[in-house]
């Protein structure tokens, strides 16, 4: 149902309008990557190293050369001199990353790394062919465990004389040591977190069209980003930006994996120049387990210092990351972020944060929703912790710890300054939506009678980055001459439901209709320069480069309509599509007609006035933006069976003014639903060997409907410090979730003294860690 | 081996192919019928967006060879889409209750949930969640799509309720 | 993820489909629901040069009640069985165990007889036919033999079936009047092949258990008899029996395998829970309490 202003005219944001995207998307007119063809379009497929670490000693694609159908099969001699650069945007040309090759050569590094491109006319025909391609691979020993690249003497990189992808040193730092030595009790605990992967429903993929005449490469990708990938590919191939365009359709989903191209992606567009063709890549389903990005396979070793009455004054963490051979961007390192946003919500006075990442032969790190968030993983499961040890409940605890709005603006111990943020208010706000005292007593009863259950919090701050690549976005808005409205931006929405959100912004600032704006994005020769989408941040800050855009359009058209109409401009107002005089909004002047004139009709535009109705503003960013919720859990065991039953989930989201709640919402659950896919189901596993073992669906298992409750949200609204006061949060769900269900589940075993330090709580680590505690 | 010719009924629309026996279903719809609703997000008959009705019964079409369809009746999500470009019951409550964002999976909802809810006029919170179990989404926490499937089965109810008097 | 190439026929009449498997015998494979068959095609991790596919097969579906028994065709479909209510009457453990497999979507087009001859050790037809003491009835250019279930799987994804052989139907007992069943599995998700499974029947008449059927699935290579568990049953009043002994009896000597989703320690611990809790319900059902489904 559609607000209405004062004057009758629809107000659009704040209200939960359904969806654009929505009509074409429900009749199956979504247009992706692999629904697009065109005349001569060749297939591709690769051929992978079936083992994770050796000397490749042969690669004879002779026969599979002489298939019918087959039109090239390329090795590492054919497509690697064609790659003269992979460094991403964002991290620069000097940025510190593994030996980057398209496709491997004399060895290979992981299970599924691309060793040879077989290019045909169908996919069918493709495989057929990479299965006719002799390797010789004489296998090495893997190194797969962090533990494992930090101890051997063997190299995943023999280019590079550590294993070592990247490290933040640990510091000497006595104003720390003194709070430890001083506090009434340290409390440590190394915390797991295995891997899990984005797996967006969508696959990766690409088309690349070389076409050798104009010297000009079309793409259509799957992506988040045209800009960046553009970029990317035109220094890959030491090609003028201008000759590649880069279109992104609709995108099914990518969670980070599609934030970056990745070394598939650089062969097929090499394939493609090299024969002059368009070549499509769709990667299966199979492949996007094993050698897409990877993520999570991370450790942190947290000691805090604890004062007698629960306040934690200091923090030592030490976070190890398993970056796999070849992350996709830098030293595929979240620990920066992961220091910085350390602290969370709370008071913490100091910080001591070292770091490693570790190479492996593994699939390589991707961006995988909240990169970084280990911090809050580590640090809410801290929290509950050392409420065990102290005897004090952890929403107790929190309180005693949590910044108060008196307290901002708050510098946190890592130099980050919070200004408008509520974590106390979204903590209480979702104590009381999850009837938390009315939990414990229920807790206390179900366990007379033999019943565990657990509640489980956690707390944290998400933060929007906006520098370097990340620092602006732009907004075009062309009215056109019939007076329709064109939205052309810098995002690159694939599920974040901006050409719904963008169009309401513009909507309200032009007052026209949402059913009269076209929104437009992800095509490089087309919509303007933008990192795309991801990291939390399309909507609040492409927003406000749409607000800003739609202001001096609309001054414009009130200019110029208050000229057709005689009056002053001061006296005219843009509501319902029209320009009319304050008071008076039967009598206007439709959009339409100002249009006109501005393009067709120039005479009559008023002195001084340049033709047209088009405008592009480009925001600038606040360097950093912070959203925060708090999410609650309640959770029963099954003692004999190791099962965990989700009770209910809530969640309290601060993310200043709203678009559309239903979208917030919409975000919020499908972050908490990967959580408790990370949790309970999802585990990427390595053999020994480096052979990976859940490569289908069967194995590598995703929630269902059934295996999700209800989710419940509240919310409290800090507005941003920018145009709308909106902020960025589509990260959060899956940032704050897994805290919250394994505090559930640690809260629910208290009584057995049971000790939780690694993921994931299947059925059978559940019961192995309640014999654990029964000795 | 040689390509087989097969005639199929396919949105009510009598098709001819010419397939090898090992091309899927789901393939033939997208590249020889050009109904690209039809998704591949697993081609192993887990994750559902390939599912269409045979015979009006949901069946994975990843799993299916085109040459065993020949004579047989198959609908898509584009044969489920009105023709006069409304929407049907179960697409308008995908819509109404944000049962989708990246709509990747959508085609293999709107199909599961049409027949699941022809099989289940009144289903419980439970029928529901157990018969969208067997499609996979991961951007919407199924949260919108449960909603969705009640709202269209109350719809339904409505409806039938309405034709009874 | 596609297939290799195969040659594909489609007979009409089990004649003609034995007449093929004969003429290409390891080279064939027959193709009845594919919901196994299909996606071990598409991972290439096999590569037959014939698919015969059974699916126009004249009499290959159907459920008969014959005499005491009830004839289950081979390609009779997972939702036929869900939805058969004189076969639930009959064979009460048939409809109890068709919901559980897959999502609907694979009920439609999965088949008892292809779940049988794909013998996966976590599938229930295999650990239903074996408790019921099914027959499975197999035809060859040959001629026609039957298989008694204890004798039809062999290991895991191996059968007694040779490669020219076509299961065409199961037969299953009627059990009388007293007779209680159950199925208790342990699975992830919603539809996923058990971790671990019990499948029960037990009949009482008078004061005594006269009649008891423990069969477990995903507990070793293949589905797995608990004649000692069923031993302690047979002829013990129902109130002197502690089932979770039983249940820890019926698991006594499985060695269940260790893989990604679980251990073998935790499928036997999980095991006997689930045969304890299967057996009561049984037991409630036979002592004419109004089974809960």
């Amino acid at each position: 149902m559609t607000q209405l202003d004062s004057r009758g005219a629809a107000r659009w944001v704040g209200q939960s309008v359904r969806r654009r995207e929505d009509v074409r998307l429900v009749t199956g007119r979504g247009r992706y990557v692999d629904d697009v063809t065109m005349p001569g379009l060749l297939h591709a497929h690769f051929v992978r190293s079936p083992v994770a670490r050796g000397a490749l000693t042969r690669v004879d694609a002779t026969a599979a050369r002489q298939q019918p159908g087959v039109v090239a099969v390329l090795t590492a001699e054919d497509v690697n001199p064609s790659a003269h650069s992979f460094w991403v945007t964002m991290m620069g040309p000097d940025a510190a990353r593994a030996p980057m090759r398209v496709l491997a050569d004399r060895d290979v590094r992981y299970v599924g790394e691309p060793i040879a491109l077989v290019v045909a006319e169908s996919r069918y025909l493709a495989e057929d062919a990479a299965e006719l391609v002799d390797l010789d691979v004489d296998p090495r020993p893997a190194i797969v465990t962090i533990e494992q690249a930090l101890s051997n003497g063997e190299r995943v990189h023999p280019e590079l004389d550590t294993n070592l992808s990247g490290e933040i040193p640990a510091v000497a730092d006595h104003e720390l040591d003194r709070l430890f030595a001083e506090a009434a009790r340290v409390v440590t605990a190394t915390l797991g977190q295995h891997r899990y992967l984005c797996v967006p429903m969508e696959p990766r993929g690409l088309i690349a069209a070389w076409d050798p005449w104009q010297q000009r490469m079309e793409i259509v990708a799957s992506t988040q980003t045209v800009h960046e990938t553009r970029a990317q590919w035109s220094r890959l191939l030491a090609v003028p930006e201008e000759s590649i365009r880069v279109v992104m359709g609709d995108v099914g989903g990518s969670f980070g994996q599609k934030m970056f191209p990745g070394r598939e992606d650089h062969a097929v567009v090499i394939a493609a120049k090299l024969l002059g063709r368009a070549v499509k890549w769709i990667e299966d389903r199979a492949e996007n387990l094993i050698a897409a990005g990877h993520a999570r396979e991370e450790s942190m070793e947290v000691s805090l210092a604890v004062e007698a009455d629960g306040r934690i004054t200091a923090a030592r963490a030490h976070h190890l990351e398993n970056v796999g051979a070849y992350p996709i961007f830098g030293d595929g390192m979240s620990a920066p972020t992961a220091a910085s946003m350390f602290p969370g919500p709370y008071h913490l006075r100091r910080l001591a944060f070292s770091a490693q990442g570790t190479y492996t032969n593994t699939s390589g790190h991707c961006a995988y929703r909240g990169p970084w968030m280990m911090e809050t993983t580590a640090r809410e499961q801290m929290i509950d912790i050392v409420a065990g040890e102290l005897g004090v409940d952890p929403l107790e605890l929190r309180r005693r710890n949590v910044i108060q709005q008196d307290e901002l603006p708050f510098t946190t111990a890592t130099g980050l300054v919070y200004t408008a943020v509520s974590p106390a208010e979204t903590l209480e706000q979702a104590a009381g939506l999850i009837g938390y005292e009315a939990f414990r007593k229920e807790q206390e009863e179900a366990r007379a009678r033999g019943r565990y259950l657990g509640v489980g919090l956690s707390l944290y701050i998400e933060p929007q980055f906006g520098f370097g690549v990340l620092g602006t976005e732009a907004a075009t808005i062309r009215v056109e001459p019939s007076g329709r409205v064109n939205v052309l931006m810098s995002t690159g929405s694939h599920g974040q439901s901006l050409e719904t959100t963008v169009v309401q912004v513009v909507a309200d600032e032009l007052g026209v209709s949402i059913d009269d704006i076209r929104f437009f994005q992800g095509d490089s020769a087309a919509t303007p320069y933008g990192p795309g989408t991801g990291g939390s941040r399309s909507a609040a800050i492409a927003s406000a480069a749409a607000m800003q855009a739609s202001q001096q359009v609309r001054e414009k058209v009130l200019l110029i309509g208050a000229h057709l109409m005689e009056a002053a401009p001061d006296d005219v107002e843009m509501a319902c599509g029209a320009v009319s005089v304050k008071g008076d909004p039967a009598a206007g002047v439709p959009l339409a007609q100002v249009a006109a004139v501005a393009y067709l009709n120039t005479d009559a535009l008023p002195p001084g006035v340049p033709p047209g109705l088009e405008t592009t503003a480009r925001w600038k960013a606040p360097m950093f933006m912070f959203s925060n919720a708090c999410h609650a859990a309640t959770v029963e065991v099954d003692r004999v069976t190791g099962q965990v039953t989700l009770l209910r989930y809530v969640v309290s989201e601060d993310c200043g003014n709203m678009i559309n709640p239903m979208v917030v919402e919409g975000q919020i659950a499908g972050g908490v639903a990967q959580g408790i896919g990370g949790v309970f189901y999802e585990h990427f596993v390595y053999d020994g060997d480096g052979n990976p073992l859940t490569t289908t669906f069967l194995d590598y298992q995703l929630p269902t409907a059934a295996e999700v409750p209800d989710f419940e949200y509240g919310h409290v609204v800090t507005p941003a410090p920018t145009p709308g006061g909106f902020k960025g949060m589509g990260e959060g769900g899956a940032i704050a979730s897994p805290a919250a269900l394994i505090n559930a589940v640690r809260d629910a075993l208290r009584p057995l003294g049971v000790k939780i330090t690694a993921q994931p709580l299947t059925p059978d680590a559940i019961v192995q860690a309640i014999e654990r505690a029964a000795g | 081996m040689a390509e087989l010719d097969v005639t199929v009924t396919v949105n009510g629309q009598r098709r001819r192919l010419r397939v090898e026996p090992r091309k899927t279903l789901a393939d033939a719809l997208r590249e020889d019928l050009a109904l690209t609703g039809t998704h591949l997000g697993c081609e192993h008959g887990v994750c559902g967006a390939c599912t269409v009705l045979v015979e009006g019964q949901a069946v994975r079409s990843c799993l299916l060879f085109a040459v065993q369809v020949d004579g047989a009746d198959v609908t898509t999500v584009e044969g489920l889409t009105p023709a006069d470009g409304s929407l049907s019951p179960v697409q308008q409550a995908f819509r109404d209750c944000h049962g989708l964002q990246c709509g990747f999976c959508t085609p293999g909802f709107i199909v599961s949930a049409t027949a699941f809810l022809a099989g289940h006029p009144r289903p419980s919170e439970t029928e529901i969640r157990e018969g969208m179990a067997g499609n996979l989404c991961r951007c919407t926490g199924y949260q919108g799509i449960v909603r969705a499937v009640r709202q269209a089965a109350a719809a339904q109810a409505g409806g039938a309720h309405d034709a009874a008097r | 993820m596609k297939s290799a190439p195969f040659e594909y026929v489609a007979p009409a009449t089990v004649d003609e489909a034995v007449r093929l498997l004969a003429e290409h015998g390891d080279e064939a494979k027959v193709l009845a629901g594919g919901q196994s068959l299909v996606p071990v095609l598409a991972l290439r991790l096999a590569r037959p040069g014939v698919l015969v596919d059974v699916n126009r097969v004249d009499g290959l579906a159907g459920v008969r009640r014959d005499n005491g028994r009830v004839r289950v065709g081979a390609l009779t479909r997972h939702a036929a069985v869900e939805r058969d209510p004189d076969l639930a009457a009959a064979v009460p453990l048939l409809a109890r165990a068709a919901p559980l497999i897959g999502h609907f979507q694979i009920r439609n087009r999965g088949t008892i007889g292809g779940s049988l001859a794909h013998a996966d050790p976590a599938a229930e037809w295999p650990a239903v036919a074996l408790a019921l003491d099914a027959e499975l009835e197999v035809r060859s250019s040959g001629g026609q033999r039957t298989i008694a279930a204890a004798d039809f799987v062999v290991s895991t994804f191996m059968t007694a079936l040779e490669p020219d052989d076509l299961l065409v139907a199961a037969w299953f007992p009627v059990w009388g009047a007293g007779a209680g069943f159950a199925v208790e599995e342990l699975a992830r998700r919603s539809g996923d092949f058990a971790i671990a499974g019990a499948i029960c029947g037990v009949q009482v008449a008078g004061p005594a258990v006269t009649r008891a059927a423990i069969s477990l699935l995903g507990m070793g290579s293949t589905p797995l008899r608990a004649r000692a568990a069923e031993r302690r049953l047979t002829g013990a009043r129902p109130d002197d029996l502690d089932l979770e002994e039983v249940g820890q009896l019926a698991v006594a000597d499985c060695d269940p395998p260790d893989d990604v989703h679980a251990s073998g320690s935790y499928r036997r611990r999980v095991g006997a829970a689930l045969v304890s809790r299967a057996l009561a319900r049984a037991m409630r059902e036979a002592q004419g309490e109004v089974q809960d489904g």
